[in-house]
């Protein structure tokens, strides 16, 4: 292992280095600006990844969060209310608010059973953005609030190309990845796994599984609150059809492509489902006709695409491009023999412990 | 008092569809624990294929009579005959390989069945509203000024019919008994000889005509259909039978009417009340099941493990 | 494992990222000059729910490319729809928007932008086509802030003084106090109004209403109707409850304008006049509505069409090139398209056949006149938004529109 330390950091430095120069490199500001906003998916998905992939609770209503991050942006940081209060410490605060709904969703609800909780969260899912919406003379209602207040650093606006917000999510994505790792090896994040693979056992060997899932809830929101506040800042824009169902399952889609409760293969499967989303399938078409088939139009077929990866990977790939070794266990010795499944995943963790 | 009756009457026949689909939902959940998110878009399948047949048959107006009655019959078991075969395709393509998997498979699963399925409705009728012949005269009966039209009894009755015969079959007939067995305990049920696989294929057989049953009321009663018409139907749906107890036959239908009224009786009496609809029902499942989570008629589900 | 691997993907999607900035660069050197393909942007939500209105509109635009190519560009010139969608999760989303927007404008073969469909989408492309002075023309935003006054010269914010939005479509205000207007000289004085609460339906709703209280009328209730659902009788009944002599509806057929019509008869509203703007004055609408469209009225932005051929002409041409009827923006996203592909003829008679630049075509988009549309002949103000001042009143009987009258609106 440690013969192989320097050879690690040199591919993250290069990693690094190439991710830094991207925007000088690449002169085309649409490219920056979909790894910009691919890039608050990458959050997105990491902060999803806390409840789902560590703590195994299935929320279906992840962009309330997104949602709560982003209009906190927009009522604290815009003329709606004639607050300004700075985009960076606008993250914080951002990431307080959601968590705090994070936990007032998950105190009542956490006793539930695992589907269960996916309905309420799917519920409160539907009535997050639906409420923005209503209360109209807060929100302008379907326009939305829009003239965010420009982030700036050291004096200087980010104007309104994508670059520097790539920077921001950058930054945000690397704090979250040593986050997430953190938590993840932390007592915490045992806790998590082991509520995850059994939650009465845990609660028999005295682990605080309400405290655990809660905290699970809290971060995971907090994660999206950041997110929707680097989002919100950058469309400089926020209106209530943003955040809909079909953003749940997206990021939901992203970790289940990348695999589930791995951090590494989280990024990649939301960077993957981004790429082919919002570049590859609209381009697709266009490529297409270029081609001579003009009657071939990708973007009619999207949600069936969309529909196949979900259908496609749980059954032929389910622990995900990128599994965790442990809920690879989990997910596949399932398929082939139920009974055998518990038996390998100790063996799993036995080969994995660190 | 008058507009409280009506609303009433109003709040019975929406959430007579939702029952329908409810009794979907519920007995899918109750033999295998899946909540099948691709339901709500069979239902709006239903409609479609309802349309279809329509078409074959060469109806466009409202009929009377014989005519009016064979239709009606041949329209409905036929549409309820293809939902159910493409409710044992999806399970047999999508859920069965999954059975023993952790719970999020199958659910991600039906979330991409459901996407499919919308899609091919999209391709197959266009991606706007589809006009529905109104086949079914419609005038109504008016009774201390409160009216009940037509397609509005029809649908409560239809609800309630397709739900006394489901719980007697249930009940009684030996796939009833199958099913239950197999909802109790899978593996006892198998080692009992009850093909298991038959037994799950026919819960959805059964759940998905029941759909497609209210696939072709609601394309009468409402005139028109639209491929997504399915998701915000399915999620109350679903809501329907958390309400009345997941896995009761009698809860999904109690749940149904229940949903419907709420939407109802919100709607007339919060100001603004049609855009906080959705939020009350939503709210309302999120109390129940905080403190009552086995639902209205449900027992206390045990945590299977 | 995972970490390397992680980097090796990272790097896959930087590579790819320039990857398709090479190979766009490559075909920006083949696609401009060289090669005479002269590219239309066009940015409309083609996917899920918002696919009803989105799809018949980008057909709309796209035909109109189409039919210039058949007509044929000077110089051996042709035009080529780059076509993008900024619904990819279903619903129209401004960031999509904002990224699509980009791509256009790094793509110099990109001379026009036809899009976006949704107010809130426009409200984050404006400053992008501002920065880069590409003109983009919509079929169908309508919130007034996006070309007029302070929040409009807020949102360009590059170049305040210069405009490079324009709109084919009128504006709330004009239909909304129309119908108003209307609803009074038909002696109606309860309204009762509903809106799908999206920004066009909301719009004209709340226009509506103001101008029909200032008018003398009263407005017994105002309600919203929720995506997605179908079922209105609750909402009808508690509307009827308040004895209404009309009911607004602000909105589209496909947001529920046929359904609620045809449940007013259900609870016994089906003698009340139903009056609503553009957005119900579609085939599709007569068809969701059924028998019960009778008595409907709709304002629509534009000269009555009967009179206008071409727009006869464009309802049945697109329904053969497309085997479906036509959708409420289809006529605006081909007049749109129309005008930015006469403003490019020009700008290419005035370069003598070298590639023309954007500028021209935004300068020429500015003057437009004399274009003839489906929509009649079009022309815009200083804010980019159409001086085309005739609106018309129609009135459905026996499931047809019949003419009822026209009314000029000078623009405010």
């Amino acid at each position: 292992m440690k013969g192989r330390k320097p050879v690690r950091a040199l591919r993250l430095g290069l990693l690094a280095a190439v991710l830094l120069v991207v925007p000088f490199a690449d002169h085309n500001n649409a490219h920056v600006d979909f790894l910009a906003n691919a890039g608050a998916f990458v959050l997105l998905a990491l902060g999803l990844n806390i409840v789902v992939g560590f703590a195994g609770l299935l929320d279906l209503g992840y962009a309330a969060f997104f949602a709560i991050g982003s209009y906190s942006y927009a009522i604290f940081a815009s003329q709606q209310f004639g607050l300004h209060v700075p985009f960076w410490i606008m993250l914080f605060v951002a990431a307080a608010i959601a968590a705090l709904f994070g936990i007032l969703l998950g105190a009542p609800t956490l006793r539930l059973r695992g589907d269960y909780l996916a309905i309420v969260t799917l519920g409160f899912g539907e009535i997050v953005p639906q409420t923005f919406l209503n209360l109209a003379q807060y929100t302008n209602g379907p326009n939305g609030i829009g003239s965010l207040d420009q982030p700036s650093l050291f004096g200087r606006p980010f104007g309104f190309s994508a670059t520097p917000y790539y920077y921001v999510v950058l930054g945000l994505i690397a704090l979250g990845i040593v986050a997430a790792r953190n938590l993840q090896h932390s007592r915490l994040g045992r806790a998590w796994m082991a509520i995850r693979e059994d939650e009465l056992a845990a609660r028999h060997m005295g682990i605080n599984a309400t405290t655990a899932k809660l905290s699970a809830f809290a971060l995971g929101a907090a994660f999206s609150g950041v997110a929707g506040v680097a989002y919100a800042a950058k469309l400089d824009l926020v209106s209530p059809d943003q955040f809909g169902f079909n953003v749940s399952v997206l990021i939901l889609s992203m970790l289940v492509l990348g695999g589930m409760g791995n951090v590494a293969g989280v990024i990649v499967g939301s960077l993957v489902l981004s790429f082919v989303n919002s570049f590859l399938l609209p381009q697709a078409s266009n490529i297409a006709h270029t081609a001579g088939f003009t009657y071939l139009d990708f973007t009619n077929y999207r949600f069936m695409l969309y529909g196949v990866i979900l259908v496609g990977m749980m059954l032929l790939r389910p622990a995900g491009l990128l599994p965790s070794a442990k809920r690879r266990a989990e997910l596949e010795a399932a398929l082939t023999d139920p009974a055998l499944a518990a038996h390998e995943q100790t063996e799993y963790e036995g080969a994995h412990a660190r | 008092m008058d507009v409280f009756l009506q609303q009433v009457v109003n709040g019975l026949s929406l959430g007579a569809i939702y029952a329908l689909i409810a009794l979907g939902y519920t007995m899918v959940y109750g033999v295998v624990e899946l909540i099948n998110f691709a339901h709500g878009d069979v239902y709006t399948l239903g409609s479609f294929f309802s349309l279809a047949i329509l078409a074959a048959l060469g109806v466009s107006g409202e009929l009377h009579g014989a005519a009016l009655l064979g239709v009606v019959v041949v329209t409905v078991l036929a549409a309820m005959l293809l939902c159910g075969i493409v409710g044992v395709l999806i399970e047999r393509l999508a859920y069965r390989r999954l059975r023993n998997a952790p719970r999020l498979a199958p659910l991600i699963t039906a979330i991409g069945m459901s996407f499919i399925l919308e899609n091919v409705m999209q391709l197959w009728r266009g991606p706007s509203p589809v006009p529905f012949p109104p086949v079914i005269p419609n005038p109504g009966v008016t009774l201390g000024g409160v009216t009940v039209t037509t397609k509005e009894g029809l649908a409560i009755v239809l609800a309630l019919g397709l739900m006394v015969a489901l719980q007697l079959f249930i009940a009684n007939s030996k796939l009833g008994k199958a099913m239950r067995a197999t909802a109790q305990d899978r593996e006892a049920a198998q080692l009992m000889g009850i093909n298991v696989n038959t037994t799950i294929a026919a819960t959805f057989l059964i759940g998905s005509a029941l759909a497609g049953a209210a696939g072709f009321v609601s394309g009468v009663y409402y005139g028109t259909t639209w491929f997504f018409n399915g998701f915000q139907a399915g999620l109350k749906a679903f809501t329907a039978a958390v309400l009345g107890g997941i896995g009761n036959i009698a809860g999904a239908m109690l749940g149904g009417f229940s949903i419907g009224l709420i939407e109802a009786i919100a709607t007339q009496y919060i100001p603004a009340g049609a855009q906080w609809s959705n939020v009350v029902v939503f709210s309302v499942l999120v109390l129940v099941l905080i403190f009552r989570p086995s639902g209205l008629l449900g027992e206390a589900l045990p945590d299977k493990v | 494992m995972p970490p390397r691997v992680f980097t090796r993907v990272v790097a896959l999607v930087a590579l790819a990222s320039f990857a398709g900035c090479a190979s766009h660069s490559a075909q920006t050197t083949s696609g401009g000059s060289a090669d005479k393909t002269i590219e239309i942007g066009i940015d409309l939500p083609v996917s899920g729910a918002d696919a009803s209105t989105g799809v018949p509109t980008r057909n709309g635009a796209v035909q109109a490319i189409e039919d210039a190519n058949a007509r044929g560009l000077p110089d051996g010139y042709t035009l080529k729809a780059y076509d993008l969608d900024d619904a990819p999760q279903g619903t129209h989303d401004p960031g999509q928007g904002a990224q699509n927007v980009r791509q256009f404008v790094s793509d110099p073969a990109v001379l026009a932008v036809i899009g976006p469909f949704n107010s809130n989408v426009g409200a984050a492309e404006i400053p992008i086509t501002n920065d880069a002075g590409l003109v983009q023309i919509s079929p169908a935003t309508t919130n007034p802030g996006l070309t007029k006054g302070a929040a409009a010269r807020k949102l360009r914010s590059s170049h305040p003084d210069v405009n490079t939005y324009f709109r084919v479509n009128a504006t709330d205000d004009r239909v909304g106090a129309t119908a108003a207007e209307f609803a009074r000289t038909l002696g109606l004085s309860r309204a009762f109004v509903i809106d799908d609460d999206e920004t066009y339906g909301k719009g004209i709703a709340d226009i509506f209403a103001a101008v029909f209280a200032s008018h003398g009328g009263t407005v017994l209730g105002r309600e919203h109707l929720t995506k997605g659902q179908s079922d209105y009788k609750a909402l009808l009944t508690k509307a009827r409850a308040l004895s209404p002599d009309v009911i607004f509806f602000g909105g589209t057929t496909s947001t529920g304008g046929g359904q609620l019509r045809r449940q007013m008869v259900d609870v016994g509203l089906g003698k009340l006049p139903f009056i609503g703007g553009d957005g119900i004055a579609e085939a599709a609408f007569v068809q969701a509505a059924g028998s019960a469209a009778d008595g409907t009225y709709y304002i629509v932005a534009a000269p009555q069409t009967s009179k206008l051929p071409s727009a006869q002409r464009f309802i049945a041409a697109y329904r053969k090139r497309w085997g479906s009827d036509v959708g409420p923006y289809s006529a605006n996203a081909y007049a749109a398209t129309a005008i930015a592909i006469a403003a490019i003829r020009k700008a290419l008679i005035a370069s003598g056949g070298a590639f023309p630049s954007r500028a021209a075509v935004l300068a020429n988009v500015r003057n437009t006149s004399g274009v003839a549309t489906p929509l009649g002949t079009i022309r815009f103000d200083q804010n980019g938004d159409t001086t085309n001042p005739i609106l018309t009143v129609y009135e459905v009987k026996a499931g047809k529109p019949v003419f009822v009258e026209q009314v000029s609106r000078k623009t405010s």
